[in-house]
C-alpha cells in the first residue's frame, strides 16, 4: 500500500453573512479586499425583523443570499468588520452575520507553498 | 515558548480595528411566561420601534435601486433626443420645463408601477397559476386564461400611449384611422385584448403539449398577411395597416408578458410537462400576431358599418362641442380615470378567480392592497408624464428632424443640409435611436442571459444583444424611410415576413423561439411611446397621412437578424466540427 499524503489547514474559521438578495456581491468584494480568499453564496428565504417593522418591512426583500467565507483565524476581525460595515448590518432588517470556529479544512494549496511551510 | 517581543497578527488587527462592544445574546431574548399549569405561553414579538435615521437607512437603498433602474431606461434616450435637437438641428427644446417634469413623472411612475406589479400582482398570478389547474378542468382554465389576456391588455401602459396618439391623427386625411383611435378606441383595445387572450390560450396549450412554434408562425402569419394584402386594395382602409401592425409590438409589455407567463408556467408544471426552458417562449410571438389580425378584421367591419364621410362629420361635430368640455375630460382627471380604468378590471378579475373560483384565501391582503395602490398611482403618474414628457419630446424631435432635408415652417433656414445629406442625417438619427434604446433595455439583457444558458454558450449574450439592437435599428430606419417616401407598408411587410418565414424554416426550433420573441420582449414601456410619438411627429412634419408602422419594422428587423445570426453560428460550429474530424479520420485511416 502506497502512502498518500493530504494537506489540511488548521486555524480556520467560517464567517457566514445573511443579506438581502442582490447585496452579496458588494460584501464579497469588501471581504476580498480585506484578504478573504473566496466566497460561496446560496439563496435562501428568511424572516425575523422584517415582520416586526410593519409597513417599512415592505422595503426589505424576503429572499436572501447567504455568504460563506472561510478565513484564517488571524483575519477574522478584519474581514468581519469590513463585511459588517459594507453590509450596513447595524440597520434593522439588513441581515445577520456570525463566525464559526472550524477544526480543519482542505483545498488546493500551491505545491511550492506546501513545500516551504511544511518543512 | 512565546517570544515576548512578538504578538500574534490577529491580536494586532484586533487592537487597531474598530472597537467591538460585547453584549450577551442571553440578555436580549425574551422571558417565556408560563400559565397556571406550567405550560409555556407562546411569545408574541412586539413591533420594532425604529429611529428616523433607520427609516432613512432602510428606504434609501430600496428607493435608489428602483429609481436608478428607471432612470437608466429613460434618461439616455431623452438626452440623445435633446442633444441631437440642440447640436445637429440647432433648435431649442420648447417647453423644456414641462418636458423635464414629464420625464421625471414617467420615471417615478414606472418605478411605482413596477414595484406595485411585483408585490401586488405577481403573487396573485403565481398562486392562481399553481392552484387553478389543480382545482379546475382544462376548458375552465383556458377560458380564464383567455379572459386574463383581455384584462391584462387594458392594464398595459403602452396602450395608453396609443390612445394618446389618436388625438394627433388628421380626421380628413385618414378617417378610419381616426375613428379607430377615438370613437372606436374601446372596441379597438378590446379586440387587441381578444387577440392577446387567444394567444395566451394557444400558448398555454403549447406549454402543456410541447408543440413546435413553427406551424403556429406559418398559420398565424398566413391570414394576417392575406388580410393585409386584401386591405391594401382599399385606399381608405390601407391607412390603418400601420396601426394594426404596430399594436403587435405594443401589446407585449411589462404587464402582459410576466403575468401570462407565470400562469402558463404554473399550468405546465401542474400538467407535469413544460420543463424544457424553451417552452416559456412563444406566447409573446403569438400575442403580437393575433392582435394584428384582430385590428384588421375590426377595420373591415368598420368599413361595412360606417363611411368615411360620416366619421368626418362626427369628428367635426365633436370638435365644435369641445368647448363645453366636462371636468373629467380635462387633463389631470383624464389621466387619473385612465389609470384607474386600466388597473381596476384586472384586480377585480384576479380577485374574483381567487375568491369565487378557487376559494383561496389571500395571504397578505394589506401588502397586496398596497401593491395595487402603487400600481394605480404609478399608472396615473406614467400617463401624466407620457402626455407631458415622452410624447411631447418624441413628437417635437420627430417633427424637427425632417428639417434636415426639407422645408419646415417652424425652423428658419430649413432645409438645414443638402437633400441627400439631410436624409442621411435623419436615417442615422433614427438608426442610432433604435440601436441605443434597444441596447439599454433591461429586458434584452435578461433575454441574452437566458439564451446564453439555453444554447450552452454557443449564442453569446453580447452577440444576441447586438443582433437584436442591429435589427431594431435597421427596422426603425426603414420605417422612417417608409414615412418620408410614403411607401405602402405592405410592400415592406410582405417581403420582410417572407424572408423571416424562409429563415424560420431553415432554423432549428430554439433559434426560432428566441428570434420571434426577441423583438416583442425588447420593446419596453419607454421605447414604444417615444418611437410612436417620434413617428407621428415625423409623419406630421413631412405631410404623411399617418406615422405608424415604425414599430412594425422594428419588430421584423430583429427576427431576421437573429435568425441569420443563429444560422451563421450553426454553420460555424459545423465547420469547426468538420475540421476537427478530418485529421482524426486521416490518422485512423493510416493506422491499420
Amino acid at each position: 500500500m502506497s502512502k498518500k499524503e493530504i494537506t489540511v489547514l488548521t486555524d480556520v474559521a467560517l464567517i457566514t453573512c445573511i443579506v438581502q438578495r442582490g447585496l452579496a456581491d458588494d460584501i464579497i468584494r469588501a471581504a476580498q479586499d480585506a484578504g478573504a480568499q473566496g466566497a460561496t453564496v446560496y439563496y435562501a428565504r428568511g424572516s425575523g425583523v422584517r415582520e416586526r417593522l410593519g409597513a417599512l418591512g415592505l422595503a426589505i426583500e424576503v429572499e436572501k443570499e447567504v455568504i460563506n467565507i472561510i478565513v484564517a483565524t488571524d483575519q477574522i476581525d478584519h474581514v468581519f468588520e469590513k463585511m459588517h460595515v459594507t453590509g450596513k448590518l447595524d440597520t434593522p432588517g439588513m441581515g445577520f452575520m456570525y463566525v464559526t470556529p472550524l477544526e480543519k479544512a482542505a483545498t488546493y494549496i500551491p505545491h511550492e507553498i506546501v513545500m516551504k511551510l511544511s518543512r | 515558548m512565546v517570544d515576548v517581543n512578538k504578538i500574534r497578527f490577529g491580536a494586532l488587527v484586533r487592537e487597531i480595528s474598530v472597537q467591538q462592544r460585547q453584549i450577551s445574546f442571553n440578555s436580549l431574548v425574551p422571558v417565556i411566561e408560563q400559565d397556571a399549569c406550567g405550560n409555556s405561553l407562546p411569545w408574541q414579538p412586539g413591533k420594532l420601534r425604529v429611529r428616523p435615521v433607520d427609516v432613512y437607512r432602510i428606504l434609501e437603498p430600496y428607493v435608489k435601486v428602483r429609481l436608478l433602474e428607471q432612470i437608466k431606461a429613460v434618461l439616455p434616450l431623452a438626452a440623445y433626443l435633446v442633444l441631437f435637437q440642440l447640436f445637429i438641428l440647432r433648435q431649442n427644446v420648447t417647453d423644456s420645463w414641462l418636458i423635464t417634469a414629464g420625464l421625471f413623472s414617467v420615471i417615478v411612475g414606472l418605478m411605482f408601477f413596477m414595484e406595485g406589479l411585483k408585490i401586488g400582482f405577481m403573487p396573485l398570478g403565481e398562486t392562481i397559476g399553481t392552484v387553478l389547474p389543480q382545482k379546475s378542468r382544462l376548458p375552465v382554465v383556458l377560458m380564464l386564461v383567455f379572459l386574463l389576456g383581455i384584462s391584462v391588455t387594458f392594464a398595459e401602459p403602452a396602450i395608453g400611449a396609443l390612445k394618446n396618439a389618436g388625438s394627433t391623427v388628421n380626421v380628413e386625411k385618414a378617417p378610419y384611422l381616426y375613428a379607430m383611435l377615438n370613437d372606436w378606441s374601446g372596441i379597438f383595445v378590446l379586440i387587441v385584448g381578444i387577440g392577446v387572450g387567444l394567444a395566451a390560450v394557444l400558448g398555454t396549450l403549447r406549454f402543456i403539449y410541447g408543440w413546435s412554434l413553427k406551424p403556429f408562425i406559418y398559420l398565424g402569419l398566413l391570414p394576417t398577411i392575406a388580410l393585409t394584402i386584401y386591405i391594401m386594395g382599399d385606399p381608405e382602409l390601407s391607412k390603418i395597416l400601420g396601426l394594426a401592425w404596430d399594436c403587435g409590438a405594443i401589446t407585449t409589455g411589462p404587464v402582459t408578458v410576466p403575468l401570462v407567463m407565470s400562469l402558463g408556467i404554473g399550468i405546465a408544471a401542474a400538467a407535469g410537462k413544460g420543463h424544457s426552458s424553451l417552452s416559456g417562449f412563444g406566447i409573446v410571438t403569438l400575442a403580437s400576431m393575433f392582435p394584428i389580425a384582430g385590428a384588421q378584421v375590426l377595420a373591415l367591419y368598420m368599413a361595412q358599418t360606417t363611411t368615411p364621410e360620416a366619421i368626418i362629420e362626427g369628428a367635426t361635430a365633436a370638435g365644435l362641442a369641445v368647448d363645453s368640455a366636462f371636468w373629467y375630460k380635462e387633463t389631470p382627471w383624464v389621466e387619473i380615470i385612465l389609470g384607474i380604468r386600466a388597473i381596476v378590471p384586472l384586480v377585480v378579475f384576479l380577485l374574483f378567480i381567487m375568491l369565487y373560483v378557487l376559494h383561496e384565501k389571500i395571504k397578505n391582503p394589506r401588502v397586496m392592497a398596497y401593491g395595487i395602490l402603487l400600481c394605480v398611482l404609478g399608472m396615473i403618474m406614467f400617463n401624466l408624464g407620457l402626455s407631458y414628457g415622452l410624447a411631447r419630446l418624441g413628437g417635437q424631435s420627430g417633427g424637427l428632424v425632417p428639417a434636415a432635408f426639407t422645408n419646415i415652417d417652424m425652423v428658419t433656414g430649413s432645409p438645414l443640409y443638402a437633400y441627400l445629406l439631410g436624409i442621411f442625417i435623419a436615417l442615422a438619427f433614427s438608426w442610432l435611436l433604435g440601436f441605443g434604446a434597444t441596447l439599454a433595455e433591461p429586458a434584452l439583457n435578461a433575454l441574452g442571459m437566458t439564451v446564453e444558458n439555453l444554447t450552452n454558450g454557443a449564442f453569446k449574450k453580447s452577440v444576441l444583444m447586438y443582433a437584436v439592437s442591429f435589427g431594431v435599428a435597421c427596422g426603425i430606419a426603414v420605417g422612417v424611410l417608409k414615412i418620408i417616401y410614403a411607401i405602402p407598408i405592405g410592400y415592406l411587410l410582405v417581403p420582410g415576413y417572407a424572408m423571416a418565414v424562409i429563415l424560420t424554416a431553415l432554423s432549428s426550433e430554439e433559434f426560432v423561439n428566441i428570434a420571434w420573441d426577441g423583438a416583442g420582449v425588447t420593446t419596453g414601456p419607454v421605447t414604444v411611446p417615444l418611437v410612436l410619438a417620434m413617428g407621428l411627429g415625423f409623419g406630421d412634419a413631412v405631410g404623411a397621412v399617418e406615422g405608424f408602422g415604425i414599430l412594425t419594422m422594428a419588430s421584423i428587423g430583429p427576427i431576421i437578424t437573429v435568425l441569420s445570426t443563429g444560422l451563421w453560428i450553426r454553420w460555424k460550429i459545423r465547420r469547426r466540427h468538420e475540421e476537427e474530424e478530418e485529421p482524426l479520420e486521416q490518422t485512423e485511416a493510416a493506422v491499420p
